[in-house]
């Protein structure tokens, strides 16, 4: 009896821990921005690796991609960082996996390489109409200037005419 | 006299060209597509039904009934300069699928793309902007599923403010991003100012 009351709690807990860690160890690592179109540059971050065990490694992974990067810095916030510079990257999403100095696994992140800025999906021509619509307005106005100018001419001629 | 006449056929056919330029003019005045209204939720974060995520499959037809629309779908991936494609101005009535991207109905943000017009008046993704917060977008695929989207937003942004994350970025449950021209059209550089983009997250 005794020994079931221990095990219980015991095996809820290494049933709970073993839900949890996966989520720990998946946070430990960050990629800032997770989303970036290509050409851009994303900061990678092992936030579990101590700066005093050595650069971590940083393995990305993804559509014809396979390369580790080295931390070059202290993050701010713990851990260590580097720049990964997307350009000549295929569109995609690349795993991010990080290994500390001392050989610690430090969980990994997604990172997604876009395409660049909106999307050009507008295909009408350049010509609105406009164009026509004043050269035609123009034309309309100089004929009603004829004719004014006509209209003048023939009463003078009439009045000229009658005298 | 001779003068007054050749001056009263000058303005005759100065006021019938004048007639038909201007009415060629307005005829050529194209319609402009129709605008987000700004009531929607945009992309703000809904509340989606939990369904499980469907495995990958190739979108064959998108359909939106409240503006009358069903169209084929044709994949489509990025250009050399990086920028998204969008289907041949050759194929008006046809959307594109962002291959590189999720499917509709897995786990993430599936992108469609279509012309807002052509060279021949309005295209595939016209009506866009008529769309409004609960309006139902179906996508039929190539596995035989039928896939429903709710939409939850409509806006548009500046070309060179596109919000790449919102459209391509990682999510929890199945959305879904349709894109399309919108906003000013620039007479210099024949191309409009805005993406108009739908946000719908999976209903069914």
């Amino acid at each position: 009896m005794k020994a079931t009351r221990v095990l219980i709690p015991a095996a809820g807990g290494v049933a709970l821990g073993a839900l949890l860690l996966p989520g720990i160890a998946l946070a430990d690592t960050t990629v800032s921005p997770s989303t970036t179109p290509v050409g851009g540059t994303v900061v990678l971050t092992a936030t579990g690796c101590n700066p005093k065990s050595g650069d971590a490694i940083f393995r990305v992974t993804g559509p014809d991609r396979d390369q580790n990067v080295r931390s070059t810095t202290a993050a701010a916030g713990g851990g260590l960082s580097a720049e990964l510079f997307t350009a000549g990257f295929t569109l995609g999403t690349y795993t991010v996996a990080a290994t500390c100095g001392d050989g610690t696994p430090d969980g990994s992140a997604t990172l997604t390489v876009t395409p660049i800025g909106g999307a050009e999906a507008g295909g009408r021509d350049g010509d609105d109409g406009v164009g026509t619509l004043t050269t035609g307005a123009t034309l309309l106005a100089t004929a009603l200037g004829g004719a004014v100018i006509l209209a003048r001419r023939r009463r003078h001629a009439v009045t000229a005419g009658t005298h | 006299m001779r003068a007054y006449q050749l001056g009263r056929l000058l303005v005759a056919a100065l006021a019938v060209a004048g007639l038909a330029l201007v009415g060629a003019g307005v005829a050529g005045l194209p319609v402009r597509p129709p605008q987000p209204d700004g009531t929607a939720a945009g992309h703000r974060t809904v509340p989606a039904p939990r369904l499980p995520p469907l495995p990958r499959a190739t979108p064959v037809e998108v359909r939106i009934p409240a503006i009358d629309l069903q169209a084929p779908l044709m994949s489509v991936a990025a250009d050399a300069a990086g920028a998204l494609e969008v289907p041949p101005l050759d194929r008006p009535d046809a959307a594109g699928w962002y291959r590189l991207g999720v499917s509709p109905g897995e786990t993430g943000n599936a992108v469609l793309v279509g012309h807002v017009d052509s060279p021949d008046g309005p295209a595939v993704f016209f009506d866009l902007g008529r769309l409004r917060p609960g309006d139902t977008i179906e996508i039929v695929r190539n596995d035989a599923r039928l896939v429903r989207f709710a939409v939850h937003g409509v806006e548009a942004y500046r070309k060179n403010r596109f919000p790449t994350d919102l459209v391509y970025g990682p999510g929890d449950a199945a959305g879904l991003r349709l894109i399309t021209c919108g906003g000013r059209f620039d007479q210099d550089t024949g191309a409009y100012a805005d993406n108009v983009i739908v946000f719908a997250t999976r209903a069914a």
